[in-house]
């Protein structure tokens, strides 16, 4: 509304009153055109998200949360698949914030040499493309064949780590590169080492960036695959593990992938749309935690 | 005043340590991939990218067909989710107020937080039959097609297209831009003299990017797609082929032919080398998108 | 300020060490664990019965029993044949072939049940009036040469086949009957399922359907099987008696393997498949028992 009534006040004059209705016209047009673009964006989003909501949410109770899946997924819980995908978050949190940090400090303050820095993202941005499929492949190579670990929990957080690595990294050193330059000058002309200074003004400053970009990804973690169902999860049976070789874990993304394929009894297709509602909240938990830490940088960015 | 004999803390010592682990994972991960790959590269040489026909138990192994359905599905899913995506952007970052934009914005990243199995499960229930319904008229053999990929695929990469459309416009000077409305340009002459022409290479990387993404997406076209072998299409540029079963290098490598694969070392090398391919074909992509991105942002310096 | 950096540095530590204690940990305690899980891999279609026999035992004895469906049979033989798993699910019978590739393996075949490959039409063809099929017909049609129901007396409808993967027991009896042996199969490319219910699901979904299904799937409501016409002109139908009597051709039996005797918890674990209970999950995911078989 603000718009249009801007455009109008400077209005030139009568004789190009044709052009003017032909340069309102396109921008109703382009307005209307983009408008539908964002509505039907929106709509596909809430469409499918309703959609699951309302196939899924009969299926979900505090038994199905608590339960161990029964009679091959027709009854019963989702207790394990649950904690599995938990635990696969968590260790891929643990391999990705010393190679996140490590990566983001060497980018954005060690490294003096401009080239260098961009290399560095370079290197990120391809890592970023890697298909999830092409990390399972070569964790099978690498977990399965040469380690012999048989599926394992671990092989899993450590392929998902490396995954989100460029995530994590590349919200960092947004941060990183976010901290004012006053508030370095002034502690480096305070006679403060350059580690001094990484400790003191720059980790603290930018520390919630690391965790911003942990969230967002480890919702995509969460939902992924391809990079474990060849490495990490099986189909029924394990629970927690207690060691690294041939230790499985039920994953909430497998299961929904083989009930998807074989499912022989109706009622496991409830279930299973229980199951793909819990996937999703739990995505959109972790990217809705995000949130605040990423409007406040959306802001300052708009403020400055 | 001591450290300054000793620049190399233990903060730095760790740091370039754990740098130096994940460029040293990843060099290994792509070096792995070579080297279990190179029995096929032998046996089929630049067969593998041209030959048209893959069975396992020949012994014959040619990509050719799997590289198109891989591009046709990708390209199908950049068609849908380009004007939409590019569209939404220029809604929000051009017409809407800020606040508008953060609440549409945080939506459609949502749309990209939702599992890829999800998207499956969605596509197999119910996205198969609409076009089973919708494509009745040409005879179609079933609901698992290209272009159901396809457009499983375009909304799945639409939140991407968006994000990095958004970036690309916003990234347009503030300034030129008020300069442009002070001429006297309303809203979508701004957008059509200084904001599309200087964000179109940013543009177009965002592009680059969302293809490479479509490219190596595997769960959700898995379900859908048909895995048909060797399609290659009679007439490259009939539309036909697009309402056909088909394969693509991800959905191959997601099959039941991995664990037939696993223990033959020729059948398995040809595997690999597979997703040697598609590691090639999404890198090559995203490194063009880059350097589009990067050669833009110079020029637009030196206006 | 101070606090984000000790956080940092116990981080680390634990970190390193937590890894180097895992890597040691993964190298030493390996065997210990081995022993007390029960790992089972194979058959999507075994697995329906097992996974739940699996679920009873856990309750019964509390022990850890893995089950899972890679790679269908050809999965289960393969990892049992490298000693990745304790059991494997086949619902196929071994070949010579499988047990070349694997000969420090001493398969053993243990038959809990049995269950037939059905080829199963959509609804719109059934009702058309299309009930039995030959093997010269099937032949044709997996060549390619018949690509239209009209052929078979059905409507003027592309005929829609769906193959099973490669490497699924289902194939692999389908192939067998079809060509007598698997290496005469011609090659082919057809769209291809991978699960019962996705073969299923897409069979009923689409017109002019026809796929290779597990006959117990065949509900006769989504999809419907068809009847084999054997070379003599009798019309032989996939019901439990003709399984039974594997008058039927593609009756299959339903297997666990085992490398050597089973012993210890393999051992508790088939006595339980035979028992009553056992042998009811085996009927309760539609598959015959064996003791429906004797009669």
């Amino acid at each position: 509304m603000t718009n249009r009534e801007k455009s109008h006040t400077k209005n030139p004059s009568k004789s190009d009153s044709k052009s003017r209705r032909k340069r309102r016209l396109i921008h109703e047009l382009m307005r209307l055109f983009t408008g539908f673009c964002v509505l039907l964006s929106c709509c596909l989003l809430l469409g499918i998200v309703s959609f699951i909501v309302i196939r899924g949410l009969g299926a979900l109770s505090v038994d199905f949360l608590t339960g161990v899946m029964a009679e091959v997924g027709a009854s019963g819980g989702i207790l394990y698949q649950l904690l599995g995908t938990l635990l696969l978050l968590l260790t891929a949190a643990v391999v990705v914030i010393p190679l996140a940090l490590g990566c983001a400090l060497v980018q954005s303050v060690f490294l003096t040499r401009e080239a260098h820095r961009r290399n560095i993202t370079l290197v990120l941005y391809l890592l970023n493309g890697v298909p999830s499929i092409v990390f399972g492949i070569v964790g099978m190579i690498v977990f399965v064949q040469w380690f012999g670990w048989g599926k394992s929990w671990l092989a899993g957080g450590i392929l998902l780590g490396l995954m989100i690595l460029p995530t994590v990294c590349v919200t960092l050193i947004e941060r990183i590169q976010a901290v004012p330059k006053k508030y370095i000058e002034a502690a480096r002309g305070l006679g403060l080492s350059r580690a001094q200074t990484i400790r003191s003004v720059i980790l603290p400053q930018s520390i919630g960036g690391l965790f911003t970009g942990l969230l967002l990804g480890l919702a995509r973690a969460a939902g992924e695959t391809a990079p474990i169902m060849f490495t990490a999860t099986i189909f029924s049976g394990a629970t927690l593990p207690s060691g690294v070789k041939e230790s499985p874990v039920l994953s909430l993304p497998y299961h929904i992938f083989i009930l998807a394929q074989d499912s022989y009894d109706p009622a496991t297709k409830a279930k299973l749309w229980g199951s793909a509602l819990v996937l999703i909240f739990l995505v959109f938990l972790l990217s809705l935690l995000a949130l605040p830490a990423r409007l406040r940088i959306h802001e300052e960015a708009n403020h400055l | 005043m001591k450290t300054r004999y000793s620049p190399r803390s233990y903060i730095e010592l760790w740091s370039w340590l754990f740098a130096a682990l994940t460029l040293f994972v990843l060099l290994a991960g792509a070096v792995l991939l070579l080297k279990d790959s190179v029995l096929v590269w032998k046996h089929e040489g630049t067969e593998i990218l041209t030959g048209k026909e893959w069975f396992y138990r020949s012994e014959t192994f040619g990509a050719a067909a799997m590289i198109y359905g891989t591009l046709i599905v990708a390209v199908l899913a950049l068609l849908i989710a380009a004007p939409l995506g590019i569209g939404a952007a220029i809604c929000t970052v051009e017409y809407l107020p800020a606040r508008w934009r953060m609440v549409i914005k945080t939506m459609i990243e949502m749309l990209a937080g939702i599992p890829s199995v999800v998207y499956g499960l969605l596509g197999i229930l119910i996205l198969r039959n609409w076009i089973y319904q919708l494509f009745e008229d040409f005879e179609i053999l079933s609901g698992d097609t290209l272009l159901t990929a396809g457009i499983l695929l375009g909304v799945m990469i639409l939140p991407t297209v968006m994000t990095l459309a958004d970036d690309a416009l916003s990234g347009v000077a503030r300034a030129q831009r008020i300069a442009a409305r002070g001429l006297g340009l309303n809203a979508t002459d701004t957008i059509f003299s200084v904001s599309l022409p200087q964000a179109l290479p940013g543009l177009i990387a965002a592009l680059l990017l969302a293809l490479g993404r479509a490219m190596g997406e595997t769960i959700a076209v898995f379900l859908v797609i048909g895995r048909q072998d060797n399609q290659w299409p009679g007439e490259l540029f009939s539309l036909r082929p697009l309402v056909e079963s088909g394969q693509t290098l991800s959905s191959k490598l997601g099959g039941a032919e991995i664990n037939i694969a696993y223990g033959q070392p020729l059948h398995w090398s040809a595997m690999v080398g597979l997703s040697f391919l598609l590691l090639l074909l999404v890198v090559g992509l995203t490194l063009l998108g880059l350097w589009i991105r990067e050669h833009s942002k110079h020029t637009s310096y030196d206006k | 300020m101070k606090r984000t950096t000790v956080f940092l540095n116990i981080f680390l530590n634990v970190f390193l060490s937590s890894l180097l204690v895992l890597l040691l940990h993964s190298c030493g305690d390996a065997p210990s664990q081995q022993g007390q899980v029960l790992k089972i891999n194979g058959s999507t279609t075994v697995n329906l019965a097992v996974a739940e026999a699996a679920e009873v035992m856990r309750q019964q004895t509390g022990k850890t029993i893995h089950v899972d469906t890679q790679g269908g049979s050809s999965g289960g033989i393969s990892m049992l044949g490298e000693g990745l798993v304790h059991l494997g699910m086949s619902s196929k019978p071994l070949t010579q072939k499988d047990r070349e590739a694997f000969p420090q393996c001493d398969f053993h075949q243990i038959h809990i049940g049995d269950d037939a490959v059905a080829l199963i039409v959509s609804k719109d063809i059934w009702q058309a009036g299309v009930r039995s099929i030959t093997k010269r017909e099937m032949q044709a049609i997996y060549e390619g040469r018949i690509k239209n129901w009209q052929k078979l007396g059905g409507p003027d409808q592309r005929i829609a086949f769906f193959n099973k993967e490669p490497g699924r027991g289902t194939w692999e009896v389908f192939a067998k009957w079809l060509y007598g042996s698997i290496d005469a199969v011609p090659q082919v490319s057809f769209p291809e399922v991978g699960g019962n219910e996705e073969t299923r699901n897409k069979v009923a979904s689409t017109r002019g359907a026809l796929s290779q299904l597990s006959s117990s799937w065949a509900d006769s409501k989504t999809v419907f099987p068809l009847s084999i016409e054997n070379d003599a002109g009798e019309i032989i139908r996939a019901s439990a008696e003709n399984i039974a009597s594997y008058r039927y051709p593609m009756s299959r039996p339903l297997y666990l393997l085992s490398d050597g005797e089973p012993q210890g918890d393999v051992k508790e674990f088939v006595s339980f498949m035979f028992s009553d209970k056992g042998q009811n999950l085996v009927r309760k995911h539609g598959y015959l028992a064996l003791a429906d078989l004797s009669k």
